[in-house]
């Protein structure tokens, strides 16, 4: 941590000298570009009971304060080869449940540009699903301290490996982008009852937008199969498969709910940007669907910002619900010796299911060219057996509301 | 007395400022003689500006932290410098783009423009010389834009 502490020190005060505001790292040649974004970050939220978590790579908070939740900092090389030949690799440090080299290094793909309006890549590049997936650690490229915790948690995906094509042009109404890629994912995270490991393959799809100066559309869809996955509710899962249909009828479909393996999950969503006379608003809902009862899923927010001189005011309303709510049928259970599996396999059910809204309010000041600090509170309420982006320490059987607040420096070079 | 001073440099400082225009230059050689307002925009926000030929322009900044910049960019997006800047850092860090290289005043960009075909910049139009061709211009005061 304290060396982590040392990183930010060291940048933000490269950032902030004087004289830095030009090339913060000018090597002496076209070619390398290097640049960095960081976050150095103050949160507080959730309580004894109920955890609250901004993305599943980091630990969950209950009721602690933390500088390791929204602090980060990452490094980008970016290298010329050859005339439309390109190289890029980004680090990104930050709180994970595994610090590996694997997951240090976010990006290391390659691009070539075949005509001034088309790029290929391939490599490991930033998962693109929403319009913050690419740049969600980089702080000062939005407006708040965090992604819409309802929005970007569920997507615990950070970069694939594979391939893209994107191609764009300007058209009458505004500059068009189209995005075609494919590839395989993963991720490595906390669920709080323990490491939960996630490999999805193949992971195909498309986004196109179109912008001009002052708003963006954008939609996306993506599919995927989950290829592998290592969670501590597997023996639960893996005990209802054994389960024989003559004493538990309803026990097949359960696990093949709550399973997550060889389930084809669908990604669909739209976006909407505008940025006009000082007001910033953004919008982004999603459907998530799939067999998968931990992911199948509708969620959207509406943000709300208003620039005074270096000061942005903003507002978020943000919702997350599950699409569906399968429940354990005592009718359905022929054997006593399968009530305590029941009660399990109900609790879990409980567990990953979603209902819950939040209201944020904060500020963001850019007191400098490359810095801006941001604080924000967010009200979050969560319903009855709809804590799924919380950690239980309990069960949730009544509503229940969680507060957190952060502030954050952000800084870019 | 005081009155009449404050007065007199008002009236000394106002043609300079009030009507003080940025304008777009390009080199000659690059046979661009003017740029419309969507062009500008798309090279000086990493975009493709479709210009003819598939010509690749390489744009030139002035210091992040200077007026004329602001200046600039409300010129021709409306936005503040704070706005512009988060604009840039998504595109750097999502591999779109890298933002315009940085030069320290308005001496330097028209030193660039002057040595290299493919530069474009932006500069006060006082300092404007005939060894670089005006592509398009922005009132600083009033925020209108006339295309040439």
């Amino acid at each position: 941590m304290f060396r982590l502490l040392s990183i930010f020190l060291v940048f933000l005060l490269i950032v902030l000298s004087p004289g830095q505001h030009v090339q913060a790292f000018d090597l002496g040649t076209e070619r390398l570009r290097v640049s960095g974004f960081g976050t150095l970050g103050l949160t507080w939220g959730g309580n004894k009971n109920y955890g609250i978590q901004k993305e599943y790579i980091h630990d969950f908070q209950y009721g602690n304060v933390s500088v390791l939740t929204d602090s980060v900092f990452g490094l980008q090389l970016d290298f010329n080869i050859a005339k439309r030949l390109d190289a890029t690799i980004q680090a990104v440090a930050e709180d994970r449940i595994r610090q590996d080299f694997n997951n240090i290094v976010d990006w290391a793909y390659l691009s070539y540009r075949p005509t001034s309006n088309s790029v290929i890549r391939a490599g490991r590049m930033g998962i693109d699903l929403f319009m913050l997936s690419e740049y969600r650690n980089v702080g000062y490229a939005y407006l708040w301290t965090h992604p819409v915790i309802e929005f970007y948690k569920p997507i615990s995906l950070s970069h694939y490996e594979g391939f893209d094509f994107r191609y764009s042009r300007r058209i009458k109404p505004g500059y068009f982008e189209f995005k075609a890629f494919g590839g395989q994912t993963g991720s490595d995270i906390n669920v709080g009852s323990g490491e939960f490991n996630l490999r999805m393959r193949p992971f195909v799809g498309f986004n196109t937008s179109l912008e001009d100066n002052d708003w963006k559309i954008r939609l996306t869809y993506s599919t995927t199969d989950t290829a592998f996955i290592k969670a501590p509710a597997d023996p639960l899962v893996n005990a209802l498969n054994q389960v024989p249909q003559a004493l538990w009828p309803q026990a097949a479909e359960l696990h093949d709910r709550l399973k997550g393996v060889n389930t084809q999950t669908h990604y669909f969503s739209a976006g909407f940007s505008y940025d006009k006379h000082n007001w910033v608003v953004q919008s982004e809902f999603s459907l998530i669907a799939s067999r998968w009862v931990s992911v199948d899923m509708t969620n959207g927010y509406l943000s709300f910002g208003r620039r005074i001189g270096p000061v942005t005011l903003y507002t978020v309303g943000s919702y997350a619900r599950s699409s569906s709510r399968p429940r354990v049928d005592q009718n359905q259970i022929l054997s006593a010796d399968l009530q305590e599996l029941a009660l399990a396999t109900q609790n879990l059910l409980n567990a990953v299911h979603i209902d819950q809204n939040t209201v944020s309010v904060g500020l963001r000041w850019d007191f400098h060219p490359r810095t801006a600090l941001k604080i924000q509170w967010d009200h979050t309420w969560t319903r009855k057996h709809g804590g799924g982006l919380l950690d239980l320490k309990k069960p949730l059987d009544h509503d229940i509301t969680l507060n957190m607040f952060s502030a954050n420096l952000n800084f870019v070079f | 007395m005081r009155l009449l001073i404050i007065l007199t440099a008002f009236i000394i400082y106002l043609p300079h400022y009030a009507f003080a225009e940025i304008v777009v230059i390009v080199n000659p050689r690059s046979n661009i003689t003017a740029l419309t307002h969507h062009q500008i925009i798309d090279i000086y926000m990493g975009r493709n500006p479709g210009l003819t030929n598939d010509q690749k322009l390489q744009p030139y900044d002035q210091a992040i932290d200077s007026l004329i910049r602001s200046d600039f960019y409300y010129g021709i997006t409306g936005k503040p410098a704070s706005a512009i800047n988060a604009y840039w850092a998504r595109l750097l860090f999502t591999g779109r783009a890298s933002p315009p290289k940085s030069v320290a005043n308005d001496s330097a960009i028209l030193e660039i423009v002057e040595k290299n075909p493919l530069a474009i910049g932006y500069l006060d139009k006082r300092y404007l010389n005939d060894h670089v061709t005006v592509v398009y211009s922005i009132k600083r005061q009033g925020r209108e834009n006339t295309e040439h």
